[in-house]
């Protein structure tokens, strides 16, 4: 009998297998870590295996340290440069995308130098405007220094995807008695949403990672933020690897639950029998 | 129902003009055809009446009201695309019922969930529900109403297009080249669906195409463009058979007008060797006191026999084409030139159309016959028509 097995695909498996193995070993291993007793951690052979046994470790994190306050904290930061960074975006992207006018070269390279600016030049300045502004030390400053850095990279994904939605959609929608407003709002955004959400999911990781104005512009133990915490855990003396990698851990899952929810949405074709394509 | 008039419409861009000073009267209920090559204007024209496009200089008046300077929605007109321009997300009934729910529209609409329960609401209202149900019967789309565009055909998305302006029941109707994303029987199918929606639904329609069987076929009226301005407005009938210049008649007709070199001496025409008795319609004309002018012969006004004679034409077969029902026969003249300039100069022989299937060969030595009753003389400086045969436009209707 002859065999069916396919190399080609074969190797393409192994290759996907790979690539997947060694994106997710890192987030394996602190699983690994996190139920490792501290005596082990460093022996000669280290634990390939998590010991469940050990799993109150994570129960024991929560009641000593004040995590929930800090993922909310991330959370609320996170969320709220996702839906301003979009909603700040949405209107520019249109005008850059579908109005011609004075200055659009500009404008649209001036967004992208914003983006070679590092977070740590601007601090300084961002400080002493917050501080002008009584935006020190509040969740606000920070959402709004986020966003200022995550609107120019969105206005331009959705540019690109606005460009995509083919003129004649939006015609019609005006024959049909929309106003501009109105075509954005109901049939722009619609046509966009799988790109929205891959937009909305990088505000959101950048909310949620920020670390250098999360230390800078907050300074009550309240209103930190997971970031921040975690990197408070490593001391002058010792660093209690366990409750890192537990923190460390817990601090990754909502993230990761945020794409794989929003993945969903974002998937190719949605435009797909507007036009005689 | 409207009646459509342009007054002195143009269109430029920057120095470019794409129409200039356009003057059509077209009375209520009838169905204009824009006919013209790629880049005569007539898409911008239908833009222009839509409010897709600005108007530079002119008016445009729907019965007696002035509509150049209103926003695309308050003139009052539906349009079909080229492209369909479907709403990808919506569902075929809501694609048909969008124009509606956006006449009823509130900036409330906007908030989620409020906004989608509203929307139901009026897509769901007895009056609303009963012309998209009448509309999608007319159309054949009962079975389609929940489905998405993507899954649909050409045909099909195209027949939604049209529901989507139906169902705003508008006095005119503008539709920009919508049968040419389709194939050769489906076009013809659709063509015949939308002169039935004419007659049914009524109202203007004004049809951009760049196919003049289309034109022929479905328009009461027909705009001939080129380079932005109307070569000849009329009846089909009396553009094909009284074309206003030799653009025209070398455009409208399939295979187009013949033009052939001619003299008018001594009260004859003569055509190379040969000379004609002038026909009543034709005496007097000249092209200010020229003797030199083009004479226009349909191709079913030549026919081909083997022997010459008085008041026939010597010529050599070129190419034979059959179609079935009759046969083309492309004949090069032994003492006449023709004047079909956008032809090659190996190419420039007169066609000629005989019923059935012809067994005549490439390079037999033939004799065309003309009948002068149909024929037209165009100036050979002007290229435009010589006689004064067109009746008038009033008089017609």
């Amino acid at each position: 009998m002859r065999s069916t097995f396919n190399w080609g695909h074969g190797l393409r498996l192994l290759a996907i297998v790979s690539l997947l193995a060694a994106a997710a070993f890192p987030i394996y291993w602190m699983l690994v870590t996190s139920l490792t007793p501290s005596a082990d951690l460093f022996a000669d052979t280290p634990h390939m295996l998590p010991d469940f046994s050990r799993i109150e470790v994570f129960e024991e994190v929560f009641r000593e340290i004040p995590v929930a306050t800090w993922l909310a904290n991330s959370a609320i930061v996170a969320t709220g440069t996702m839906v301003l960074s979009i909603a700040l975006a949405i209107l520019p992207a249109y005008t850059l995308s579908r109005f011609r006018f004075r200055g659009k070269g500009a404008l649209g390279f001036t967004l992208f130098v914003t983006q070679m600016l590092p977070e740590a030049m601007l601090v300084v300045p961002l400080y002493a405007i917050f501080g002008q502004l009584a935006l020190l030390d509040t969740l606000t400053g920070l959402i709004l220094a986020n966003t200022a850095f995550t609107v120019p990279v969105i206005t331009w994904i959705l540019k690109g995807a606005i460009d995509g939605v083919p003129i004649d959609v939006e015609e019609a929608a005006r024959i049909d008695g929309c106003s501009r407003i109105d075509i954005v709002l109901s049939v722009v955004i619609p046509l966009v949403a799988p790109t929205l959400a891959a937009a909305g999911v990088i505000a959101f990781f950048h909310g949620w990672n920020e670390y250098v104005f999360a230390q800078t512009l907050v300074s009550s133990q309240s209103l930190q933020t997971a970031s921040v915490g975690l990197a408070g855990f490593v001391g002058e003396l010792s660093t209690p690897v366990h409750s890192v990698m537990a923190v460390g851990l817990i601090y990754t899952l909502p993230a990761v639950a945020l794409y794989l929810v929003a993945q969903r949405y974002v998937v190719a074709g949605m435009t797909a029998g507007s036009v005689k394509g | 129902m409207a009646a459509i008039t342009l007054k002195n419409v143009t269109k430029t861009w920057g120095h470019v003009s794409a129409v200039s000073d356009i003057n059509l009267d077209v009375p209520d209920g009838e169905f204009l055809v824009l006919l013209g090559p790629s880049g005569c204007g007539k898409s911008t024209l239908l833009r222009m009446l839509a409010g897709l496009e600005t108007v530079s200089n002119g008016e445009i008046h729907l019965d007696d009201r002035r509509v150049d300077g209103l926003p695309p929605s308050a003139r009052d007109m539906a349009f079909v695309f080229q492209s369909y321009a479907l709403y990808p997300h919506m569902t075929v009934r809501r694609n048909i019922t969008f124009p509606l729910i956006m006449r009823r529209h509130r900036w409330w609409f906007h908030i989620p969930i409020v906004g989608h329960l509203a929307k139901r609401a009026i897509e769901r209202s007895p009056e609303v529900k009963d012309l998209v149900d009448r509309t999608a019967k007319v159309l054949a789309l009962t079975e389609m109403l929940d489905r998405h565009p993507r899954t649909l055909s050409g045909g099909q998305r195209q027949r939604v297009a049209l529901g989507r302006a139906m169902v705003r029941q508008p006095e005119v109707f503008l539709m920009d080249e919508p049968l040419s994303n389709l194939d050769a029987k489906l076009r013809t199918s659709m063509r015949a669906e939308i002169t039935k929606l004419h007659r049914e639904v009524g109202g203007t329609f004004v049809y951009v195409t760049h196919d003049q069987v289309e034109a022929m076929t479905m328009g009461t009226m027909i705009a001939l463009m080129r380079k932005g301005v109307v070569q000849q407005f009329g009846r089909p009938r009396d553009i094909y058979t009284n074309p206003a210049n030799t653009y025209v008649a070398r455009f409208i007709g399939t295979p187009p007008m013949n033009l052939i070199k001619a003299r008018i001496e001594e009260g004859q025409l003569k055509v190379g060797e040969a000379a004609f008795a002038l026909p009543a319609h034709l005496s007097g004309i000249s092209d200010e006191g020229r003797a030199e002018v083009l004479l226009g012969l349909r191709p079913e006004s030549l026919t081909i026999s083997p022997v010459g004679g008085a008041g026939t034409l010597a010529g050599e077969v070129g190419l034979v084409e059959h179609i079935g029902a009759e046969s083309l026969v492309s004949v090069k003249l032994a003492h006449a030139e023709t004047a079909h300039e956008e032809e090659e100069q190996e190419q420039s022989g007169v066609m000629a159309t005989t019923p059935g299937y012809s067994e005549l060969k490439v390079g037999d030595r033939i004799a065309v016959g003309v009948n002068l009753s149909d024929a037209v003389f165009f100036s050979t400086r002007t290229g435009e028509r010589l006689t004064a045969k067109v009746p008038q436009l009033e008089t017609v209707r």
